[in-house]
């Protein structure tokens, strides 16, 4: 009579804690997936949240049941936060349980923690050259984007300082490399951004405006990316009009009229974000 | 009187932050505001929405903008393009540079817990102040914050305030009236010494 009772309550244990797994599992995604919204709709706080209880959730997985998608999770959300060494390790471990692409994500992972310690130390250089190894190399997009955004604001706040000719130079440079990154993920909102910010250096403004339109419909990693790309339009969209013929600018001003109307802005140039 | 008791309810939220930020009322203002704002709006992870303004604090894109874009974020707001108006009819792209990264945080990029820290300042259109307060304010705010939040009692002492407060009736008064109040309540009589602004 008792072994049948042992038997259900041993049955009982083992569905409880697999349950109690997949649950953690399941709710780390879950709170991955969150994050990865929530960033996109400009909520920048509630994604770190978000990313936050997804590496809490996957940590519990990974010591009770430690396989590679619980890691992977784990080093997913590790990297949005850049705490790049745990991501490393997450990766790592999700390589040696089965994750075929673990190891060349830990190994970037690496690397945007090496290139954020010298920018720290103000070592530019150096952190710009392994930017540009990620940015060569990699395929791992949430690196790929630390990089394309650090190594643009870093290219970007020295061109001030160029001679003319080198600035050309320079700026031509990041901009091929901005066009690659387009060509291969055309609605990382992301790209189209950085490509706005190089555009008014080389004083495209008509490109930077386009661009600027393509980031804000496709989304941008923060609330504080996205304001200052609506500060970056309204700043083309003004600069534009006044420079432009007469019918040039009526159709401007046409588009910029529906594009606000279609974000709920006050008028073709205040954000409904801003207060005055 | 919903009014009464709401700022009754904030005056004891700045009693109970006084315990946990010693004389450092001026730090009361935009956590106490956020709190209150937050649980109107129900939102549960203000403890996450406090922390995370320090995440974001200083993008690296402030300092890459182009010369143009300085100066028409300058020209463009009526108050700044009065205070600097010597610096952009020289065109001093030196002095405007150096302003810029306070300036465009806390005004162009609307930061809300920046604009609370500054609101004094902002308030008497001192802009100047805001520039050469801002990395002292903020490093400080950081510093000061970071022992408090690592001690229960401080979230639920904000918990606490913004509950009641919005129980009371919060939502029914306007966003400025409650920054008021707040701000009255701090260099009022609560008796929790210099630490605001003088300006303020």
């Amino acid at each position: 009579m008792t072994k049948p009772i042992f038997r259900s309550a041993a049955v009982v244990l083992v569905l409880a804690l697999s349950v109690s797994c997949l649950a953690h599992l399941s709710r780390a995604k879950r709170y991955y997936a969150d994050g990865q919204d929530q960033a996109r709709a400009s909520m920048t706080e509630r994604a770190v949240a978000s990313w936050k209880r997804a590496v809490e959730e996957a940590g519990r997985e990974c010591r009770r049941k430690p396989s590679a998608q619980a890691f992977m999770v784990k080093g997913l959300a590790e990297t949005n936060l850049g705490r790049w060494r745990e991501a490393e390790a997450s990766f790592l471990k999700a390589f040696s349980l089965g994750f075929n692409d673990g190891q060349a994500w830990a190994s970037d992972a690496a690397l945007s923690g090496l290139a954020a310690s010298f920018e720290e130390l103000g070592l530019e250089t150096p952190a710009l050259r392994i930017y540009g190894q990620i940015l060569d190399k990699s395929d791992f997009k949430p690196a790929l984007m630390i990089a394309a955004e650090k190594r643009t604001n870093l290219v970007l706040a020295r061109v001030a300082d160029l001679d003319p000719a080198e600035k050309t130079r320079t700026l031509a440079g990041l901009t091929k490399t901005l066009d690659r990154l387009i060509d291969k993920d055309f609605a990382c909102g992301l790209y189209h951004y950085l490509h706005a910010q190089a555009d008014a250096h080389l004083g495209d403004l008509r490109r930077s405006y386009e661009e600027a339109v393509m980031a804000r419909e496709l989304g941008l990693p923060s609330e504080k990316i996205g304001r200052d790309n609506d500060n970056g339009l309204v700043y083309c969209y003004i600069r534009l009009k006044d420079s432009l013929p007469t019918a040039e600018r009526d159709a401007l001003t046409a588009a910029q009229a529906g594009w606000a109307r279609k974000w709920g802005w006050r008028d073709d140039r205040t954000p409904a974000w801003k207060k005055e | 009187m919903a009014k009464k008791e709401v700022e009754a309810a904030l005056a004891r939220g700045v009693e109970l932050l006084s315990e946990l930020l010693p004389l450092k009322s001026w730090l009361f203002f935009p956590i106490l505001y956020a709190a209150c704002v937050w649980a109107v709006r129900r939102v549960f992870d203000y403890r996450e929405r406090i922390l995370a303004w320090q995440v974001w604090l200083d993008p690296d894109f402030v300092r890459t903008k182009p010369d143009d874009f300085v100066l028409d974020f300058f020209r463009g707001n009526d108050a700044l393009g009065r205070e600097y108006a010597e610096e952009i009819a020289r065109r001093d792209l030196r002095a405007l540079r150096a302003a810029f990264p306070a300036l465009y945080c806390v005004i162009g990029l609307e930061d809300a817990f920046l604009k609370a820290l500054f609101k004094a300042e902002i308030e008497a259109a001192d802009y100047r102040a805001v520039v050469v307060e801002f990395a002292a304010r903020t490093a400080k705010a950081r510093d000061d914050i970071r022992p408090a939040a690592a001690d229960p009692a401080f979230w639920n002492a904000l918990e606490r305030v913004g509950r009641e407060a919005a129980s009371l009736g919060l939502h029914l008064l306007e966003d400025e009236e409650v920054q008021d109040m707040i701000v009255a309540l701090i260099k009022g009589p609560v008796g929790l010494g210099p630490s605001i602004p003088p300006e303020a």
